[in-house]
């Protein structure tokens, strides 16, 4: 290979990889595209070969039938409800305790911090059972606060807000002081508004989270009107079969939007919070 | 962070404020004590030892679900199914996430890294249970795309998911392109996190991009890989959602894990002491593996770069 220049070798070193890297991706990103061009489909095509990845027909019609057959503006609502009421007061639950942690001195203080951040460490599996009977004993079966209730403790968030919160100068906490503003005040009106970038990190974690949660509503959830979307879409595939997969898949791509929509939405922010998590220091 | 506290400490006068904290923590405490610390020492401590059906009242039975589990066939194939989940996973993400790191962080213009980026951690945000649908299609042996790629290329189709050892490693593959992002957010972080200075020097004294590797970025990177294998080892152990969403345990038992079990004798065959004692030796294997993966740390995790 005398006759390559080096330059010339470095070119098509980085041409193959080019290469092999578009191929990749286009394994990761596939299977989208199938589903998007199968679900345009006429459902009795949808299993014909070849397959599509780019659509060649628009059967707008499946997306209206995903809604028309299946109680799938239902799935969405309760989805969108959980998630949004689990974010909005996961968000105040974990800033408070970031806050605790990284502000106030108190009796008990590392083993509080030890114990709620084992909490990451304990499978779900293992917590089951128990957090069943007690949703039972509760009274809250079968409803949206099932699968509310269990999820407010987020230990990985309160882990970040706490960092975050640490690297606020405490200046502001004296001016605030000196303005006589209780620990309260302080928290509400200086450090949170000062914490956009963690609070971000937190609200897509446990958005996505919600909307993508399985486990949860299978435990909990059994009638249709309350189910959400991840256990709808299940619920919806098996007694459909292989016969007009299309219509599933309409189902399906509607599904993906949501958290797409949120990740791009807080993209910036994601980044920024997986540095903040200590692996950076 | 030690002179911030102590700085504070001397602003605030070292006064105690035991009374606002807790009051700041206890929704959090609460929920934590009733949804999660609660639960685990019902399971290990109690309900383990007993026989519950939700219908009858809970009946004490020592360790009678322990000797049914040891001598459990069902439980044997789901044990070495779990391990065999986290022998193929748990290097395939370690390594394919370093490799997908390592090529997106060369030098190459920003809109293409971007692209491969997103591409890579695309499916890690959206629902199992509707990527589950989309790929049990794929899996499809008659129909499905992987098996017309391959007799286009001539080659046989494969039983995805008609065979028991084809399903196990259907399902890897799947958990490999749904999570390998992850994994691999990670190291692309650590990656950046490696001074360009070093390996401006290193190549400055003329070393290969394969020693700047092994010399450099690797034993910089050691935490960011300790911290991908141990995540990975105990996400693995437990897995459920793509077993279930996939193949539900089958065909036959193939695809059945220990978290798998768990959930079908509790909730399937209302054997809930039974299923807390399976729970309980799951924890057991994470909670072994955690202490493992700690104490090893020290042999060859490199933190003296801070």
């Amino acid at each position: 290979m005398n006759f390559i220049s080096a330059g010339a070798k470095k070119t098509i070193l980085r041409i193959a990889l080019g290469f092999i890297m578009i191929l990749l991706c286009a394994i990761f990103l596939l299977p989208f595209f199938w589903a998007i061009s199968t679900s345009l489909r006429l459902p009795k095509d949808s299993f014909n070969l070849p397959p599509q990845f780019f659509p060649t027909s628009f059967c707008i019609q499946n997306y209206e039938m995903v809604f028309s057959t299946f109680p799938f503006l239902k799935f969405i609502l309760n989805s969108l409800l959980v998630a949004v009421v689990l974010t909005i007061s996961q968000v105040i639950i974990t800033t408070m305790a970031g806050y605790a942690f990284a502000r106030l001195h108190f009796a008990g203080k590392n083993i509080c911090f030890f114990l709620i951040l084992s909490g990451i460490m304990i499978p779900i599996s293992s917590i089951i059972i128990p957090q069943f009977m007690v949703v039972k004993s509760l009274g809250i079966m079968d409803s949206q606060l099932a699968i509310i209730l269990p999820y407010l403790i987020n230990p990985m968030g309160i882990f970040l807000v706490k960092q975050f919160m640490q690297t606020i100068p405490s200046s502001y906490d004296e001016a605030a002081i000196i303005d006589g503003a209780g620990k309260f005040r302080i928290y509400w009106n200086v450090i949170l508004p000062m914490s956009v970038p963690a609070l971000a990190v937190v609200v897509v974690m446990t958005f996505v989270g919600s909307w993508n949660n399985f486990f949860g509503p299978l435990i909990y959830i059994s009638s249709w009107d309350k189910m959400t979307l991840p256990l709808g879409l299940n619920v919806l595939s098996s007694s459909l079969g292989n016969g007009d997969i299309s219509v599933i898949l309409a189902g399906v791509v509607i599904a993906f939007i949501p958290p797409i929509l949120i990740y791009i939405f807080g993209q910036k922010y994601l980044l920024q919070g997986t540095t903040l998590s200590g692996l950076k220091s | 962070m030690n002179e911030l506290v102590t700085k504070k400490k001397k602003l605030f006068s070292g006064k105690k404020e035991n009374l606002t904290a807790y009051l700041f923590l206890s929704p959090a405490l609460v929920t934590f004590f009733v949804f999660i610390g609660g639960p685990i020492f019902a399971t290990i401590f109690f309900l383990d030892f007993s026989k519950y059906n939700i219908i009858s009242p809970i009946k004490i039975v020592g360790i009678q679900n322990f000797a049914r589990m040891f001598a459990d066939p069902e439980m044997a194939v789901a044990f070495i199914n779990t391990l065999k989940f986290v022998v193929i996973l748990v290097p395939l993400h370690v390594f394919i996430a370093l490799i997908l790191a390592l090529l997106v962080t060369r030098k190459i213009s920003t809109p293409f890294k971007y692209f491969y980026r997103t591409s890579i951690y695309f499916p890690t945000i959206v629902t199992v249970s509707a990527v589950t649908v989309v790929w049990t299609y794929l899996f499809n042996y008659d129909f499905g795309v992987l098996n017309y790629l391959l007799n286009v290329l001539n080659l046989n189709s494969v039983p995805w998911l008609k065979s028991g050892s084809w399903a196990l490693v259907s399902v890897a593959i799947f958990s490999v392109w749904k999570n390998v992002g992850n994994s691999f957010i990670f190291y692309v972080i650590g990656l950046q996190n490696i001074p360009d200075t070093y390996i401006e020097a290193a190549q400055i004294d003329g070393a290969s991009p394969l020693r700047i590797f092994f010399n450099i970025k690797l034993p910089l990177l050691s935490p960011t890989v300790f911290f991908v294998l141990t995540i990975n080892l105990i996400a693995c152990v437990q897995i459920f959602d793509e077993p279930f969403l996939i193949t539900n345990g089958g065909p036959g038992d193939s695809t059945q894990t220990i978290a798998w079990q768990i959930y079908t004798q509790a909730f399937r065959n209302f054997n809930m002491g039974y299923a807390s004692a399976i729970a309980t030796f799951l924890f057991i294997i994470i909670a072994v593996i955690t202490m493992i993966q700690f104490s090893l740390q020290n042999k060859w995790v490199n933190y003296d770069y801070e």
